[in-house]
């Protein structure tokens, strides 16, 4: 499917990502007590983030993702722990087309958006970086819900 | 005392149509039951994970000596997969294969297509390839092969209605099987043709 | 918070309920316990911090509180909790698990609409609205809130039993060149491929072209 990142056109499929997500969902919420936080949808929305940041955001979030997410999210459940290995190598496929296109299109962050994308580090560093790697993990589908707005 | 397993050998994938497969070659112990046990390291676990390995879905472990990695497969990325056989406590080496796979190297084949007419109505039936796959379907009127006409099938239901026909006239199918995950579609399948009703009924 | 000591056993099985994104939060009653227990209802926006209670659901002996109002942004996702009340005792507070109006909905069939000449018949699909607090409300139609979605369409002709199957994107089909005076029954699916949501079929709506002149 055609997503459109601010200048970005980037073909990506999701659906894997989405159905592997879909597959652990509430093994992995369950594991994330915390309702009063939110790694990336408060206090800064995804869904206010300007069209033409789009594609730098999305690719600082995959960065952020496949750096610290993932890593630490390890469970005692093989099942688990395989989603969570198809969902990383599927975000490491999907930096790379969208890397390419940020740089063939020259896509920056504005102020706004760096500004949001500091917020979701601290959000993250603000947990004990399990709690936070879960949490970031039980929240995917606000990243997807996002991305498809961009179709 | 322990035996002392070999490594299996001749360690290979076989993938089709996004199916994909690793096969090795026995491990004998008479009088034994050897099993094997598979694991898979992508490029996320290379590069991000301390080059850590995750056990196979289906064959953990198994006494068969092929194992479906299809559902471990899962992203467009270089996996390395490895094999060691297991006889009560004994374990064998790994066996790890030569290079890597990348999904987006299977070989796809052209659909399995059936053409009908029922009266004016251009029908086709596509045999279902799995999930991954969509139908890229052209037609048009013999004669008219400047006037293509494409339509693309998602999901595989009996028999889908494609167009109708004008009387008597002659139409022609032909299909590909395309994979959005990686981007990629068979050849052709052959083109079929049909005669719509008002004319000679020729179904090849 | 001045509670009582709760020793009455939990509501079970607390749930949102979602068609069309009208959210209903069900659950079932205590075990062993009869009537008289009554119930209130608490909500939260995942994220921000605080419990939101529900007036409306404050001492009610129904067991479901529609949180469709107040879980309308689906933008958001949400967390509802339900406590018990009996003879003076209560019950912990039974949570939801995190719910994502987007994913977690069900969307009903489309509506269907024929129509017939002597050759021919029309079918005209409508997607279902989101749900919306008062009629007079402007309506959001399903299809705006998922731009992928599509319909399957099953024609059948009574006569021959064939069943033929039409995938479309726009919400109109004609199929020509049909036999006249013949039954034939319509009934349509809803597909949106991101995230995956499939309706059921809707029920078949059967007509007759007319007889030929």
């Amino acid at each position: 499917k055609l997503f459109h990142f601010g200048a970005c056109r980037v073909s990506l499929s999701m659906t894997e990502i989405r159905a592997g997500f879909t597959a652990i969902k509430a093994n992995i919420q369950s594991r994330d007590p915390v309702r009063t936080l939110s790694i990336l949808s408060h206090p800064h929305s995804l869904h206010k983030v300007k069209s033409p940041d789009r594609c730098c955001v999305t690719h600082h979030l995959f960065t952020f993702y496949v750096d610290k997410v993932f890593k630490h999210c390890k469970t005692e459940d093989s099942f688990v722990n395989r989603k969570i290995s198809s969902i990383a190598n599927s975000f490491l496929s999907a930096r790379r087309k969208l890397g390419q296109c940020r740089e063939q299109n020259n896509c920056v962050c504005g102020e706004e958006s760096t500004e949001k994308f500091k917020q979701i580090l601290a959000n993250y560093e603000g947990l004990n970086v399990t709690s936070a790697a879960m949490k970031s993990l039980g929240e995917l589908d606000i990243l997807l819900d996002w991305m498809e707005k961009s179709r | 005392g322990d035996v002392l397993l070999p490594a299996p050998q001749s360690i290979s994938i076989l993938s089709t149509n996004m199916k994909h497969f690793l096969t090795w070659s026995p491990v004998i112990v008479q009088g034994a039951t050897v099993r094997y046990s598979v694991e898979l390291q992508g490029e996320y676990e290379r590069d991000h994970a301390n080059g850590s390995w995750i056990p196979s879905s289906e064959c953990a472990p198994t006494t068969a000596t092929a194992c479906n990695v299809t559902d471990d497969i899962a992203a467009s990325v270089a996996y390395r997969l490895r094999v060691r056989a297991e006889l009560g406590a004994a374990r064998s080496p790994w066996a790890t294969t030569e290079g890597f796979f990348n999904r987006v190297t299977t070989s796809l084949t052209p659909p399995v297509l059936r053409v009908l007419a029922d009266g004016h109505h251009l029908l086709v039936e596509l045999a279902d390839m799995g999930p991954a796959f969509q139908f890229q379907l052209l037609y048009w009127r013999k004669g008219q092969e400047n006037r293509v006409q494409q339509k693309v099938v998602r999901e595989v239901s009996s028999v889908l209605h494609l167009d109708t026909m004008e009387a008597g006239a002659e139409y022609c199918v032909k299909a590909q099987a395309h994979v959005e995950a990686i981007n990629r579609s068979s050849s052709f399948s052959p083109t079929q043709c049909v005669r719509a009703q008002g004319g000679t009924s020729l179904w090849l | 918070s001045g509670e009582l000591y709760c020793s009455l056993p939990n509501p079970r099985n607390v749930h949102f309920e979602s068609i069309n994104m009208r959210n209903v939060l069900r659950w079932s009653a205590p075990e062993g316990t009869g009537d008289g227990v009554l119930y209130k209802v608490k909500y939260a926006v995942y994220g921000i911090g605080k419990w939101i209670r529900k007036p409306e659901c404050r001492n009610i002996n129904r067991t479901w509180c529609d949180l469709s109002s107040e879980t309308s942004d689906y933008e958001e996702q949400y967390y509802a909790s339900v406590k018990a009340f009996l003879n003076g005792t209560c019950s912990d507070w039974m949570e939801t698990t995190r719910f994502n109006p987007l994913t977690d909905t069900k969307i009903d069939p489309p509506m269907v609409s024929v129509s017939s000449t002597d050759k021919s018949i029309s079918i005209i699909l409508t997607a279902p609205e989101k749900w919306k607090r008062r009629p007079e409300e402007e309506s959001i139609s399903l299809l705006q809130v998922y731009p992928g979605l599509q319909y399957n369409v099953s024609v059948l002709n009574k006569k021959t039993k064939k069943r033929w199957f039409f995938s479309i994107s726009n919400n109109t089909l004609v199929v020509p060149w049909l036999e006249p005076g013949t039954a034939y029954c319509v009934s349509a699916q809803i597909h949106v491929t991101t995230p995956v949501l499939d309706s059921g079929f809707s029920k078949e709506h059967c007509i007759a072209t007319l007889k030929d002149k």
